[in-house]
């Protein structure tokens, strides 16, 4: 009896916190269906008009792509980097690791928008011009703590006698990396690839300093639409990026299981 | 002509050596041992004949060919790791079909030759599973095969059968020891098991602090240790001391032991003290007196053990232990209780001089 009270207290609380995640989400997705030329929710009326009309605004789908070159970009090329330094250090010991480790987790503590002044600044200062490259280059450095983080963990209690093994057979350092070690960190080097494609994705706060008239990725197009017009378009936009991010998070759940994936270390 | 030549091999970590000039050869075929105390450098010494550690300084030669400069994948050595090393994202004929792979053999000749060598371990009909979902012992039987299925010059075996329960330890040290000689591979044995090492082993190269005391028989090793270290860390064994009373010959002198006189096959000055290392098995109890050549001399049992098939009984006579174990075929071990007085006694010949002159 006297177990039941905090139990329903825990599950109750539970619930407001999932209520609270989910709530604005739904609210996105369901006012995206509404006939109305204004958003509401509840929806008034149900059509899919919001979704058919984007094709009149082209201006979307440039962004859209743009935005997943960036990502795609980001996520390649900060996934072989975050791993690639991970393993360094997790295996060796070297002069400036700890020098390295905190530059590299520097970005975890740094508000984005001072993070984006930053980059806005070094950017006209190199004179690097507003281009997918100049997104792709920030979005690694904002992403590289994340892949750092899920393939330490996944590196940690590996055992290298396995590699050893593997080079006792006859394979040279190159085939035990591809064919060994590479398949056994696996879930954490995609979970990290995946993370670091939705945050890319995902960004605003930098974007917004980086970004130019031709360059717009899709959450800056639609921040600035809003600014001037509030019709249900952007909530069709809006539940296109969160079905998509849905989708990478089910095949990071298939592939790996979320739990792995948010635990600090491999069980 | 040896086929393995360990040549005055030298390793340091962090400014300490941790193997000393160790000197080793091993004919072809052989099965030897490495056994010592944690830490003497059993796995450094062999990670360097594999190629995972540096060598410092010395020489590696296997069948007339230095190796010790080659990378370990050139070096054409099997390893069988403590905690079996197997590649977790592969099924067990990958596994074992991995180095063939490397090797380029063709495809049908692959399939054949990983078949057999699962066979040899009696894993037939367990190709497809992942290696989680193999048992211990079958793990490392998996690793056996993969590391013989490429006909290596050498085995190496990191303490094995460590990770095993003390039934399958048995068996598998048999299944090893008769795989090793089926196939005749020159293989090295790393455990600090003694009962294994002397089970299983042509030779046993006992270790000590970066070097190889003595490497020998399992029988010379037990019954002629050529260092105390051997003699304490083979076996169990008692220390005693003895006064020489008188110098009969070249390796013929009389002891004192417990008050009673003895006869020992050893040089020794008049008057000095001398010690020597006793096996418990080889030390008799009886009620009634002895005679002839043993010395016999009264001893009070302090404890009692009953062990299975031998009784162990701890003596105490002129204020030092000694450990005496009995067959309880020998000797009944209901006629003796604790605090009863006995008499002691041992031959000659059992008594193992130590290096360590006073
Ligand atoms: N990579 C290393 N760096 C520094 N010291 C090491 C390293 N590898 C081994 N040592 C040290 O070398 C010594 C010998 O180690 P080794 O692993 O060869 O012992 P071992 O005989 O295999 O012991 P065990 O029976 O415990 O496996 C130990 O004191 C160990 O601490
Ligand atoms: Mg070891």
């Amino acid at each position: 009896m006297k177990k039941r009270l905090p139990k329903i207290g825990f599950h109750f609380f539970c619930t407001i916190i999932y209520v609270f995640l989910l709530a604005p989400i739904v609210v996105v997705l369901m006012s995206s269906l509404t006939a109305t030329d204004y958003i509401v929710f509840p929806p008034k009326g149900l059509t899919l008009r919001w979704y058919v009309e984007l094709v009149n605004h082209p201006e979307f789908m440039q962004s859209f792509m743009l935005s997943v070159f960036v990502a795609l970009g980001t996520s390649l090329i900060s996934t072989a980097i975050g791993t690639l330094t991970s393993i360094a250090i997790v295996r060796h010991q070297f002069k400036g690791k700890t020098a390295i480790v905190q530059l590299v987790g520097s970005p975890l503590l740094i508000p984005s928008v001072v993070f984006g002044v930053a980059l806005l600044q070094f950017y006209s200062w190199i004179g690097l011009a507003a281009s997918p490259a100049a997104l792709i280059i920030g979005h690694i450095i904002l992403t590289i703590p994340f892949v750092m983080r899920l393939v330490v963990a996944s590196l940690v209690g590996f055992d290298r006698s396995i590699e050893q093994a593997a080079m006792n057979l006859g394979a040279g350092k190159f085939r035990v990396f591809f064919q060994i070690t590479l398949p056994i960190i696996k879930s954490g080097v995609i979970a990290g690839a995946i993370f670091s494609f939705i945050t890319s994705f995902d960004d605003l706060t930098v974007a917004l300093f980086i970004v130019s008239t031709d360059v717009v990725t899709l959450p800056v197009r639609i921040f600035t639409y809003m600014q001037y017009q509030y019709d249900p378009i952007i909530t069709s936009v809006s539940s296109i990026m969160i079905l998509l991010t849905i989708v990478l998070m089910i095949i990071i759940e298939r592939v790996l299981g979320v739990g792995k994936v948010f635990a600090s270390k491999n069980q | 002509m040896s086929y393995l030549c360990l040549e005055n091999l030298v390793k340091t970590f962090n400014k300490t050596e941790v193997v000393k000039k160790l000197n080793l050869e091993i004919k072809q075929g052989e099965l030897v041992s490495f056994l010592g105390p944690s830490g003497c450098g059993k796995t450094t010494t062999l990670n360097m004949i594999a190629g995972f550690t540096e060598v410092d300084e010395g020489k590696i030669v296997v069948d007339g060919k230095p190796v010790h400069l080659l990378p370990p994948n050139k070096r054409e050595m099997g390893m069988v790791f403590q905690n079996y090393a197997l590649f977790p994202h592969m099924t067990v004929f990958d596994n074992v079909a991995y180095g063939l792979k490397l090797s380029k053999i063709g495809k049908s000749e692959t399939q054949r030759r990983v078949l057999e060598a699962l066979e040899m371990v009696r894993l037939s009909g367990y190709e497809k599973r992942y290696p989680k979902e193999l048992s211990g012992g079958q793990q490392q039987r998996v690793s056996l095969a993969r590391a013989l299925v490429i006909k290596p010059k050498l085995l190496l075996l990191d303490e094995p059968l460590s990770n095993l329960d003390a039934k399958l330890r048995q068996e598998m040290r048999e299944e090893i020891v008769e795989i090793q000689k089926n196939v005749g591979i020159t293989t090295i044995f790393v455990t600090h098991d003694q009962e294994e090492a002397l089970a299983i082993s042509d030779r046993i190269a006992v270790m000590y602090e970066g070097r190889i005391e003595q490497a020998d028989s399992p029988v010379s090793i037990y019954n002629h240790p050529k260092t105390d270290f051997v003699s304490r860390f083979i076996g169990e064994v008692n220390q005693i001391q003895g006064k020489v009373t008188e110098i009969l010959g070249t390796h013929q002198s009389k002891l004192n032991f417990y008050g009673n006189e003895q006869i020992v096959a050893v040089n020794a000055m008049k008057n000095a003290e001398m010690d020597f290392f006793i096996r418990p098995e080889n030390i008799q109890i009886s009620l009634v007196e002895t005679n002839d050549r043993n010395i016999g001399f009264k001893a009070k049992v302090e404890r009692k053990m009953f062990l299975g098939a031998k009784t162990r009984y701890i003596l105490k006579a002129q204020n030092k232990h000694l450990i005496a174990d009995i067959s309880n075929v020998v000797l009944n071990s209901n006629l003796i209780h604790e605090g009863s007085s006995v008499y002691a006694a041992w031959k000659p010949e059992h008594l193992l001089p130590s290096r360590n002159v006073r």
